[in-house]
């Protein structure tokens, strides 16, 4: 057998030049060395929106009592020490995860729910849905961040085949799209991810930084230019892969823009990760290191995490269950089968604590991470058995800047608009919108002490 | 349910009562006008899809039979119900044969007439390289091999390919990639003086056994080990260190007797280590779950003796083979060979388990790493430094002539079209700016950097010529045909040859085309078609992500999963290189095996780990669905899914895949009376009890329950948990057979739809795009014209190559 993929070991580290001092991808994108942290001062509010596929049993999950004295569900149990800083939000809807008339009977359920989640639009078979909610974020942060969002996920999508024959696969791998037609891809792979948070070279040498930002930006210039030439010769429908490319490019030259104003930056110490990870647990925990490291640095504000795929069949063995998750979502009622699938929930709800502790430990402005972020936990699905887009599992977590008291269950309206929720999350950011996909108002998020 | 009942028998009387009177009812004269025509279509298709019913929002009462072109796309979903038998539908009325061919007939042969008199190609957009072609592409612009995983994210797929243009998106982590491939890549073609000494580490999988020759560039009759292309960046020194696999106390395994390790650098050996002995220090049994332990120095030496496998030699600039093996020391014993359990008895097959726990087995490797350049002595020459710089200034007045040749070899190929003055500015600007810093070869780095992360580069891009009215079909440019052909058969860049005669104008020239297509199969460039097209059409990449679980297949391991791989890809290569009929991809009764495959297969007599074609006799494999890579593609990892096996069917082979599940999945009863445990089977079966499910599981599940014979990793079985299987099985036309040789069998009665899925696979694949109704027409010509050839693989490629949307191009719409 031949071997052309390089693996390194797991304990790898990027030693000797400083663990602390990393250059970024495009080398010499972000300043080497650190006063202390002036954005510290400021503490924005982050938002992680972190998917889990398939639904969530709804019974495992939804506590029965409204109010600060919810009980404990079984898949809340993980959470249990952070009762006070999360509010469980019940009766959201993902409405346009309905199958609709114009579909054409080609019905493509895990499709149109993750599709549908974060754009409050109904995805058309071919890619054609609308701007999700972090995508909005991100535009606006993306004056002030060097990466405007990061898009994260545990399975790599290209296992091609998984998805409904004729829809665009890119509706069960991403929750995020730039624009309706622009689905922005998931990085799964840790070391991919912090290359790109923290540079890939070696060199510490301002000089030569400055020359390699210098480079960049004639490459960037030449590739505007040679595109604007290639866009004169074709007409109004071709030219949108050019005009994503040109966007790309804006993103990047703001990119470099940024590092040069950001000179002081302090970056976190983080090892740099080697392969993916042997086991689920390990690799969901080091991506939610990584989104830490991210936020902590105010490298960006907004980070998508899927936890898995939309239909994922992954096989969580480490925790004893030997079954693909998503037949087994179709349980037909068998108590077996909704056990192993409440087991499931209980595990993602345990690594979203391990985020939430890890928030809560990295000190951020006069508080910690967690006190400056929203953390939304859920899926596009209620109960997956049913395909059943109604009273979705959510959760939200964090003070968002003190903006947002935990320590509740709040019941809304049947069927209230999960982009209800969003909208009352984009205020919380700083960013007003009158409307957000189908949403009918926003959300009161207030309760009773 | 019984009001279900009751409308169904509605529909078949409101049927009965807009029974025509014109004499057609009598079966055996076969319809020639349109009004017969027009009477057919009333009696067995209105019926349902009338302005009341509109059942599946379809509605032909009021269509012109006379005038298809009207109504092309819904007649073309007409005539592909038809011609799969999915309608009528199974227990409605159904026109005899003769009738129902003779309709379907002229439907066809109207809507070819309209098409060919006003041709609709199709547009496919800008396209985006995808990873595949971007790194074939590199590597063969500058000879340089790269791992395109490692450097560029994953691509979104549709229809089953990635490689659809609509779908290949730009997002600002791409272009960030781009940018620094482009860096790494030109910086590696040109060489870099001043590399830096790093380590790379080579991982091998663990679940991999290395207990037989592992690959063809390992010396022949060694074992284990890995054989490494690996990049040495200067003239130097360098280092290898190995490190071995442990057990779960961290000591190395197979220790207990002396082993030896060959080290190579192109076939040359650079050294022979020895490690292990018999008698040193106490050790532990071999077999101990860890409690029992040797002596201090005994342990220490389980422990870190891999770290005296380290040497430092010499080697030149570039790619070359890093070879590292065993001495196999098992002696074979003479004369016929013994089986237990059939594996030879001279070699114990320890469970994966047995693997992580105990010391025993033979030592593996687990990583290589190769650091350097030490004690550098500057740049070789590479094939890429060759391909590159096809010329040297010899002094500043021919500097500009021979910077110029170089930037334009470079660019035309990376362009895939003739270089004009107009783009040799900015380039000579990138190169000005690189020579000022840093030389000539820096600059021509720097202008290398600038083209790979050229639009022009990175998107294949087609316009309509200025004097084309909109709307309307264009033959495309020799130029961009050329580059249709090298992506669809290369997944690459056209090569020179292909160029200069598409840049002479005489790509269509008679006989050209067929020529350079010809040429362009024989090349190993067209191995594209087996990674690319094969690996997603079957579903490798699917096998790569498949996890069986151990406690069920305990068989399975990485090297069953390499094996099936390889044998399905062999398998396809055959047939492509071979050119035989596609039909073969059905029933040949041959394949391709390894000893450790054919073990699996229960085939007798086959010895060595090199693959070799083996016929099978006894009709359980056979064609694709014997293939251990789709059996274990279309299962969980801990039982097969008849469901997705039967889908995979109707997709793949049939060409008629099912419609999605529905939105609301109903629940099914309750377990029946009892506590009795249904099978597999029992339980699919009342799930078919629901009407609901039952449309579409009852074409699914019986030709999944056909291949229950094979588990969940293609294993044959005749019983699973103490019932016999039955392996019975029903095609969606009603068709009953047995297991899977009469499955393959049954296929073959349908193999026109299994040419048509191929073909439209194929045109896909070869378009970028999905197909349209207007696509149909070419589809049926193309395998029409490839069926006197036996629809061999060549009438398929070259039908495709001279069909209309792949010849033609309609202009934008007006």
């Amino acid at each position: 057998m031949m071997i052309f993929k390089k693996a390194i070991p797991r304990r790898t580290f990027l030693r000797g030049v400083g663990a602390t001092v990393a250059l970024p991808l495009l080398d010499g994108m972000i300043p080497a060395f650190a006063s202390k942290s002036q954005a510290a001062v400021m503490s924005p509010v982050r938002l992680s929106i972190c998917y889990v596929p398939n639904g969530i049993i709804p019974g495992a999950w939804k506590p029965q009592t409204v109010g600060p004295n919810f009980e404990i569900t079984p898949v809340l149990k993980p959470l249990a020490k952070f009762r006070d800083r999360l509010l469980v939000l019940s009766g959201l809807s993902n409405r346009h995860a309905e199958a609709a008339p114009g579909d054409g009977g080609q019905t493509a359920p895990h499709e149109l729910a993750c599709g549908a989640f974060l754009t409050g639009a109904h995805p058309q078979k071919e890619g054609r849905v609308g701007v999700s909610m972090d995508q909005v974020l991100a535009q606006e942060f993306g004056q002030q961040t060097q990466l405007a969002s990061l898009e994260l996920g545990i399975e790599a999508p290209d296992v091609t085949g998984q998805c409904a024959l004729g829809w665009n696969c890119a509706y069960i791998h991403t929750l995020s799209w730039r624009s309706p037609t622009t689905p922005v891809p998931i990085e799964n792979q840790p070391r991919m991810v912090f290359e790109r948070l923290f540079g890939d070279s070696n060199t510490t040498d301002p000089a030569e930084r400055q020359a390699r930002i210098s480079q960049n930006r004639s490459l960037l210039d030449w590739m505007s230019e040679s595109s604007a030439r290639i866009m004169k010769r074709l007409g109004p429908k071709d030219r949108s892969k050019l005009t994503e490319y040109l966007d790309a490019i804006r993103d990047v030259e703001r990119r470099i823009a940024r590092a040069e104003e950001q000179t002081s930056r302090e970056l976190p110490v983080l090892d740099r990760p080697a392969g993916i990870p042997a086991t689920y647990d390990e690799h969901a925990k080091i991506m939610f290191d990584l989104m830490t490291s991210a936020l902590q640095s105010d490298m960006t504000r907004v980070i998508t995490f899927m936890l898995g795929r939309e239909q994922s069949d992954w096989t969580y063995r480490e925790i004893g269950i030997f079954d693909a998750h998503h037949p087994t979502t179709h349980h037909q009622n068998d108590p077996v089968k909704i056990g192993k699938i409440t087991k499931i929930n209980i595990f993602h709800a345990s690594l979203l604590s391990y985020y939430l502790e890890k928030l809560a430990s990295t000190p951020d402005g006069d508080g910690s991470l967690l006190d400056h972020s929203m953390v939304l936990y859920g899926s596009g699905l209620g109960d997956g058995s049913q395909h059943a887009p109604h009273d979705l599992p959510i959760l939200l977590a964090g003070g968002a800047a003190g903006q947002i008291r935990g320590g509740s269950h709040i019941q809304h309206p049947k069927d209230t608009p999960v982009t209800n929720l969003f909208l009352t999350i984009m205020d919380r950011m700083g960013v007003h919108q009158d409307s957000f996909g189908d949403s009918t108002g926003r959300l009161d998020l207030s309760h009773p002490a | 349910m019984v009001g279900r009942i009751l409308s169904w028998i509605g529909i078949v009387l409101a049927g009965a009562g807009t029974l025509p009177a014109a004499g057609i009812q009598t079966a055996n004269l076969t319809p020639q006008t349109v009004s017969q025509y027009r009477a057919i279509l009333d009696r067995y298709c209105v019926t349902c899809h009338n302005e009341r019913l509109r059942t599946a929002e379809l509605v032909l009462g009021a269509m012109d039979v006379g005038n298809v072109s009207e109504d092309a796309a819904v007649w073309e979903k007409v005539v592909r119900k038809l011609r799969t038998g999915a309608m009528p539908p199974a227990g409605m009325p159904r026109p005899d044969t003769a009738t129902h061919d003779s309709f379907v007939t002229y439907l066809e042969a109207q809507l070819d007439r309209a098409s060919a008199g006003n041709p609709n190609p199709g547009r496919t957009g800008v396209h985006r390289l995808n990873r595949a072609e971007y790194t074939n592409a590199i590597r063969d612009l500058l000879a340089l091999e790269i791992d395109g995983g490692a450097l560029l994210p994953p691509d979104e797929s549709a229809y089953g390919f990635d490689n659809i243009a609509a779908v290949l998106s730009v997002s600002p982590l791409l272009l960030e990639r781009y940018m620094t491939a482009a860096r790494r890549i030109s910086r590696r073609a040109i060489g870099d003086p001043d590399a830096r000494p790093v380590f790379e580490t080579y991982e091998i999988r663990k679940f991999l056994r290395q207990d037989d020759h592992m690959s063809e560039d390992l010396p022949f009759g060694s074992r284990g080990g890995i054989a490494i292309r690996h990049y040495f960046p200067l003239d130097g020194e360098y280092i290898i260190r190995i490190r071995l696999q442990k057990e779960a106390r961290e000591r190395i395994r197979g220790l207990h007797e002396p082993h030896q390790i060959d080290v190579r650098l192109d076939g040359e050996r650079v050294t022979l280590f020895t490690i292990g002995s018999e008698d040193f220090g106490t050790p532990a049994p071999i077999f101990s779950l860890g409690t029992l332990v040797g002596d201090p120095e005994r342990e220490k030496y389980e422990r870190f003796a891999d770290e005296d496998l380290e040497i430092r030699f010499s080697a030149k600039t570039g790619t070359r083979l890093v070879g590292i093996s065993f001495v196999n020391q098992f002696v074979i014993p003479e004369g016929p060979l013994h089986y237990i359990n059939g594996r030879p008895d001279y070699l114990p097959r320890l469970s994966l388990s047995d693997r992580i726990e105990n010391r025993g087995g033979p030592p593996e490797v687990q990583t290589v790493a190769i650091g350097g350049p030490y004690d550098a002595k500057g740049l070789g020459e590479t094939p890429s430094r060759n391909k590159v710089f096809v010329c040297r200034p010899v002094n500043n007045d021919d500097e500009e002539a021979c910077v110029k040749r170089i930037l334009s070899t470079l660019a035309r190929r990376a362009y895939r079209r003739p270089f004009t003055d107009e783009d040799l500015e900015p380039l000579l600007s990138f190169y000005k700016a690189g020579q000022s810093d840093g030389g000539f070869e820096e600059g021509i780095r720097r202008a290398l950097e600038a083209i790979l992360v050229s639009p022009e580069f990175l998107f294949r891009i087609e316009s309509d010529p200025a004097n084309v009215a909109l709307g309307t079909a264009y033959l495309i440019s020799d130029i961009e045909l050329a580059s249709r052909l090298s992506f669809f058969l290369w997944s690459s860049i056209p090569d020179d040859e292909l160029l200069d005669v598409a840049e002479r104008g005489e790509l269509r020239d008679p006989g050209v085309l067929e020529q350079q297509v010809g040429r362009m199969l024989r090349d190993r460039r067209s191995q594209a078609l087996v990674s690319n097209f094969a690996a997603e059409w079957l579903g490798l990449r699917a096998l790569a992500a498949a996890k069986p679980d151990q406690n069920v297949f305990s068989d399975f391991d990485e090297n069953l999963r390499d094996a099936f791989r390889l044998e399905t890809e062999l398998f396809f290569e055959n047939i492509m290189r071979e050119d035989r009929s596609v039909l073969e991809f059905l029933d040949a009764n041959y394949s391709f095996v390894n000893n450790r495959l054919a073990e699996h297969y229960q085939i007798p007599g086959v010895y060595g780990s090199h693959f070799r074609r083996v016929k099978l006799s006894d009709g359980t494999r056979g064609g694709l669905l014997g293939q251990g890579a789709i059996l274990t593609a279309t299962s969980y990892d801990n039982r097969t899914s008849p469901v997705t096996r039967g889908k995979w069917v109707l997709d793949n082979l049939l060409g008629t895949p099912p419609p999605p599940p529905p939105p609301n999945v109903p629940f099914l009863k309750e377990q029946g009376a009892g506590d009795k445990v249904l099978t597999m089977r029992e339980r699919m079966e009342q799930h078919r009890a629901d009407p609901a499910c039952a449309s579409c599981h009852k074409l699914m599940d019986p030709l999944g329950f056909a291949l229950e014979n094979f588990d969940g990793i293609g294993k044959w079985r005749t019983a699973e948990g103490g019932t016999p299987i039955d392996p019975s099985g029903v095609l969606p036309d009603g068709t009953t057979f047995q297991g899977p040789a009469e499955l393959r069998k049954a296929l073959l009665t349908k193999r026109e739809g299994f040419v048509t899925i191929v073909t439209e696979k194929l045109l896909t694949y070869a378009l970028g795009r999905w197909l349209e109704y207007y696509d149909a027409p070419a589809v049926r010509e193309i395998t029409r014209e490839a069926a006197p050839n036996e629809h061999r693989w060549s009438s398929l490629i070259l039908g495709i190559v001279q069909s209309t949307p792949f010849q033609r191009r309609r202009s934008q719409d007006p």
